[in-house]
């Protein structure tokens, strides 16, 4: 009982509440269901490795977006993280593939560009048949570093965009931060 | 405004003391170490969420327990606020207006104005060029709250630089492969970029602060001596121009580079700057007697308040901590001239004796003992 505590304590955002609230929910199921997520747990371990082309988490040596003959092979969208693609899919606004950097570039953390998936976007990029590449990573600090820095080198090979960053939706102009109001003021645009 | 409660709950050496401000001046008595400078920081914190004399959460919070709470009551002109921020051993903080937590701290501040003066401060005068950093830095926090978010960033920015150059150094002494060239331009940019933000807020309150202290300098010492104030950024600040200052910024990296690469550390930059007192054109540092540095101190204090009060429209509070004894009769008048019944006052002291017997008559005095109001 103690080692399962302590098991899912190190699962992020568990605490040692949540922990043992689990682990009684656990020990409370019938065994069949308890042999399924482990058997889930260990295959999804065994089976999902990244994508050779994007780096997006997959089954396959290339992912289902990589390969899908529907999708706009001819731009790409780089994120930090694997989470980001999730997020971006659930919208069904986008159509194009993507390149996962799986991280940002950090010295405080020793992540330099060389930890990261850039040379392979390089790669991917120089061959030619790119028409964009939208860089879509959070505004932090390292976010921004991350991005100015993607966006030298790749610039030479194709058209490189950003994400837009302001005014949630349905979000007042009257309740929105100061710093989110500067960015969205930087990123305005004409109206058509 | 007027604070007229304050609470503090696991806070120093305060277990649960609840605190009511019935008079504009409080005097709060007590022997050393019982806890009177603690109920100013309390305020401080409240005002500014930093502390001139902790920089760790977990020192603030009383040991044996795993976070500390201060509640307050103030009234401002428009109504009155509840303010509440706790403290946790482990850094993080929360904090509320009425009863409501704020997802971003940078919302807390500007709620609570306060200037702090305390036997600290003759530092600002006699210690080096962080002490006067600091100390502009915590006026803007407070008239510019989103100067606190820059102010993290440009810090942020300059660790990361920082750990690269480091990284570099130890690379070249191996003959490891060379530096990523690219890297380093864009934290360069990064650091201009923010830097440049920092360097024009802080000349900009120095402007409006510079001919206030001069004003009061005048009025506290002999007429014949000139205080000015003058800020020396470390990119120099010919004009206001953001893209000027960032080329500026960015030609001087350049320039160092070299120095920056041997000592593996940034070297230009608003973290060093400079602000200089001089008075009649010689340095208050070497020049000034120590009767000369408090009188500076004491019209830098007086221009802080008067461009609180301007800029937000309402006196802030004053905490005088320990500061009131160390000034001749000359310099207490003035103060308590200024001050009188518009600045709400709270004043730390030893013993009653160097107060005006008036004084006294108007001011609510508390004893603290150990934690506890008496």
């Amino acid at each position: 009982m103690a080692r399962l505590i302590e098991q899912f304590q190190r699962l992020p955002g568990v605490g040692p509440k949540t922990a043992q609230r689990l682990a009684l929910h656990i020990l409370k199921r019938p065994e069949t269901e308890v042999q399924e997520l482990a058997r889930a747990l260990m295959e999804a371990k065994q089976q999902v490795g990244l994508c050779t082309v994007c780096f997006h988490l997959s089954a396959d040596p290339v992912c289902e977006i990589c390969r899908s003959t529907s999708r706009d092979q001819s731009t790409i969208c780089v994120v930090a993280d694997s989470r980001d693609v999730i997020a971006l899919e659930k919208t069904r606004e986008y159509q194009g593939v993507y390149h996962v950097l799986g991280g940002l570039i950090s010295p405080m953390e020793g992540i330099g560009p060389e930890q990261l998936h850039i040379s392979s976007l390089i790669k991917r990029v120089s061959k030619g048949n790119i028409a964009e590449v939208i860089i879509a990573i959070s505004p932090s600090v390292e976010g921004e570093t991350t991005t100015l820095y993607v966006g030298q080198l790749v610039k030479p090979f194709t058209k490189v965009t950003r994400i837009a960053f302001g005014l949630p939706m349905g979000g007042d102009l009257e309740y929105a931060d100061e710093v989110t109001l500067a960015r969205a003021l930087e990123g305005r645009r004409e109206l058509d | 405004m007027y604070l007229k409660s304050l609470h503090l709950r696991q806070f120093r050496n305060y277990r649960d003391q609840e605190v009511y401000f019935t008079a504009p001046k409080t005097i709060v008595l007590g022997d050393n170490a019982q806890g009177k400078s603690n109920l100013l920081e309390a305020v401080e914190l409240l005002a500014t969420l930093r502390s001139h004399r902790a920089t760790r959460d977990r020192d603030l919070v009383q040991d044996g327990t795993a976070s500390s709470q201060i509640t307050a009551l103030l009234e401002r002109a428009t109504g009155s606020v509840d303010l509440a921020l706790t403290l946790r051993h482990n850094g993080r903080r929360t904090v509320a207006l009425n009863g409501h937590t704020l997802k971003r701290q940078i919302d807390f501040l500007g709620v609570m104005s306060a200037v702090q003066f305390s036997s600290l401060d003759l530092e600002l005068v006699r210690g080096g060029p962080g002490y006067r950093r600091d100390w502009v830095d915590t006026l803007l926090t407070q008239l510019e709250p989103v100067y606190a978010h820059i102010l993290q960033q440009y810090n942020l920015v300059l660790r990361q630089r920082n750990a690269l150059l480091k990284q570099q150094k130890s690379r070249t002494d191996a003959l490891a492969p060379a530096v990523d060239a690219t890297e380093l331009a864009v934290w360069d940019a990064q650091l201009a970029a923010l830097g440049t933000r920092v360097i024009r807020r802080r000349s900009r309150v120095l402007q409006r602060l510079a001919p206030l202290a001069q004003a009061w300098h005048h009025a506290i010492s002999s007429s014949t001596e000139h205080l000015e104030v003058h800020y020396a950024p470390n990119v120099s600040l010919e004009n206001d121009d953001p893209l000027l200052i960032q080329h500026a910024f960015l030609e001087k990296v350049k320039e160092r580079a070299i120095a920056e690469h041997a000592q593996g550390t940034t070297l230009v930059g608003p973290h060093r700057d400079e602000i200089e007192f001089t008075i009649n054109q010689t340095p208050a540092r070497q020049y000034g007697s120590q009767g000369q540095q408090r009188t500076l101190v004491l019209a830098l204090k007086l221009a802080e308040l008067k461009l609180i009060e301007s800029i937000i429209g309402e006196p802030p509070l004053l905490l005088l901590d320990d500061v009131l004894a160390e000034l001749d009769l000359k310099r207490q008048n003035k103060l308590l001239d200024t001050i009188q019944d518009r600045f709400q006052t709270l004043i730390t002291t030893t013993h009653l004796g160097s107060f005006d017997a008036q004084w006294l008559q108007s001011s609510q005095i508390l004893t603290v003992h150990a934690g506890q109001l008496v």
